[in-house]
């Protein structure tokens, strides 16, 4: 691998925003070797970050050592090198210490969110669920805008079975974000597992509005796979019990739920109309007839 | 004209000793004034959790209120969000210092008596300082020893109304306007060199006078320090009103989401 074409996509990861542990790390350590950091001239910091954190995924603390080392001479006292810092200690130390170090941090600069983030997550990590919950809360609280935090929020609620506090942190994720049609998948299926199955359905509908590339010629693909297996479970539930089923969010049931079922399942089934999809056809048709 | 100008000889010492000398020591003062307002910069202040919190309350209402006519969320999530929202601005629980106390008259912080805001104006000024002392100090020094100077012909003919920018220190009616004195030599340079100091030193860069020059000696500090001023006590009661109006637009893009999507694939009759 050459310097500048690793250099190229190392650059590439970094604007994306692409985790790639293995990648980066393979090519960063090329660079690294290379001496290239101080060819980059500032860019160089932040490969030295980038390749710190990769370094830590893939267990080579040696190299991310290397690299902090570097950093923290460059930035004494800097807080993103404090936040690395902290990283790489929760790869050794024990949470008792990494939260200390934390909390140490966090009395010196109240404000700094990614620290406050880090926090949260390693008290989650040991499993001081309700700890982490509430200081979630108050971090979305103060920085609301944190789309991550309200999808770590609705996870660690759906994980203590918390379905209706998910879905409360699922919507704000929605207001931060409504044109991402994943989150509005993840709302429908954690109202559906919450039981408020007419809301499910809305939802997942919704999703399948979103998809404009798709129209009743093509063969549903990825996310609207699962929008639409989503949409025939609720739409299996409303018609079999259209008037047993209560929303808590009063959401009414459609009036032309029978077509829409009708819909779902011949969508379904053009799901496994495709080559890979055909052996799986028959078993599919197979739990469609019995109800 | 061409008389004129052969009737003129310029001494080439006067480019070596006063020509050269002026730009560079332009050049040189701006270059070192970019260092100082490093070393004068503070970094920003940080914000408590709570003046962070208080800032940052309106823009989670806005962010609601921009999705109501067309929200991703149904009308019960919606009202108990924005609800929530409005009970906490009619209580003040965003407020940094907490809810009011009594029903003490609300005023505005004076700007003056308020030490953070203080701070925003004097590093205002400090950059001001820096730039306009060693200006001064160009500008005394060319009047003190050029003054009169005529330092170098423009390659090429320019119209009379060029006359006041380019020879400037000098009054004399019929000298031809290419000449430039040593006075608008400076103020050229003073407005000009901005190019060069972004080849030198980068974007960004704190070396041209000539930008803080348009503006007041406290215009640079009032933007920044007018925030921590505002009331938003008195804000968070507007933006109360503006809520409870979102929240009569509320339409949930999945109220009709049905019979879309059967439109879509052919299911049902399009609507008009």
């Amino acid at each position: 691998m050459s310097l500048p074409s690793a250099l190229q996509k190392l650059a590439s990861y970094r604007k994306n925003n692409t985790r790639a542990s293995q990648e980066t790390f393979k090519e960063g350590l090329v660079v690294l070797n290379a001496g290239g950091t101080n060819k980059l001239g500032d860019e160089g910091w932040a490969f030295l970050e980038q390749l710190a954190l990769a370094a830590i995924d893939v267990g080579r603390l040696d190299v991310a050592d290397r690299c902090l080392k570097q950093l923290g001479q460059k930035f004494p006292g800097s807080p993103r090198v404090d936040v690395l810092t902290g990283i790489r200690m929760e790869a050794t130390e024990s949470p008792s210490t990494v939260l200390n170090y934390y909390d140490e941090l966090l009395r010196a600069s109240p404000s700094n969110a990614a620290i406050w983030k880090r926090r949260i997550s390693v008290l989650r990590r040991v499993g001081k669920i309700d700890k982490a919950v509430e200081e979630l809360n108050e971090y979305l609280d103060t920085f609301y805008t944190d789309l991550e935090g309200w999808l770590e929020l609705a996870d660690v609620h759906s994980s203590c079975n918390q379905y209706q506090f998910a879905l409360q942190a699922l919507s704000h994720a929605l207001l931060l974000s409504p044109q991402n049609p994943f989150t509005f998948l993840q709302f429908a299926e954690t109202a559906y597992t919450a039981g408020d199955v007419p809301l499910a359905l809305k939802m997942f509908l919704v999703v399948i509005d979103m998809n404009d590339g798709e129209d009743e010629d093509t063969i549903p693909l990825g996310i609207s796979v699962r929008a639409w297996w989503g949409t025939k479970l609720c739409t299996r539930l409303l018609v079999s019990s259209s008037s047993t089923h209560t929303s808590s969010s009063n959401t009414s049931v459609p009036k032309n739920i029978k077509l829409i079922d009708e819909l779902a399942t011949e969508r379904v089934l053009t799901a496994y109309s495709g080559e890979q999809g055909i052996q799986a056809r028959g078993l599919v048709s197979k739990w469609m007839s019995g109800r | 004209m061409s008389n004129n100008a052969v009737s003129l000889y310029l001494d080439p010492q006067i480019r070596d000793w006063v020509l050269f000398p002026i730009t560079l020591v332009m050049i040189l003062v701006g270059i070192l004034r970019h260092y100082v307002v490093l070393l004068l910069q503070s970094p920003p202040k940080e914000l408590s959790r709570a003046a962070l919190r208080e800032q940052r309350a309106l823009a989670r209402s806005q962010i609601l209120r921009a999705t109501a006519a067309n929200s991703p969320i149904p009308t019960p999530f919606y009202t108990s969000i924005s609800q929530h929202l409005s009970d906490a601005f009619a209580a003040g629980t965003y407020l940094k210092d907490g809810p009011p106390k009594g029903d003490s008259p609300s005023t505005p912080p004076n700007p003056i008596s308020d030490p953070a805001a203080m701070d925003g104006m004097m590093s205002g000024m400090k950059t001001q300082m820096v730039m306009m002392v060693p200006q001064m100090i160009i500008m005394g020094w060319i009047n003190f020893f050029f003054q009169g100077f005529v330092l170098i012909k423009l390659p090429f003919p320019l119209t009379l109304g060029f006359k006041s920018m380019l020879q400037r220190g000098i009054e004399t009616p019929d000298m031809d306007v290419r000449w430039v004195s040593s006075l608008s030599w400076y103020f050229l340079n003073f407005f000009g060199l901005n190019g060069l100091y972004r080849l030198i030193l980068g974007d960004g860069n704190s070396a041209d006078s000539s930008r803080d020059m348009t503006t007041s000696p406290f215009a640079g500090g009032a933007p920044a320090a007018a925030n921590p001023v505002q009331d938003y006590n008195k804000l968070f009661k507007a933006e109360k009103d503006n809520l409870e109006f979102s929240e009569g637009l509320h339409n949930w893009v999945g109220n009709d989401v049905e019979n879309r999507v059967l439109r879509k694939y052919g299911k049902l009759a399009p609507a008009y």
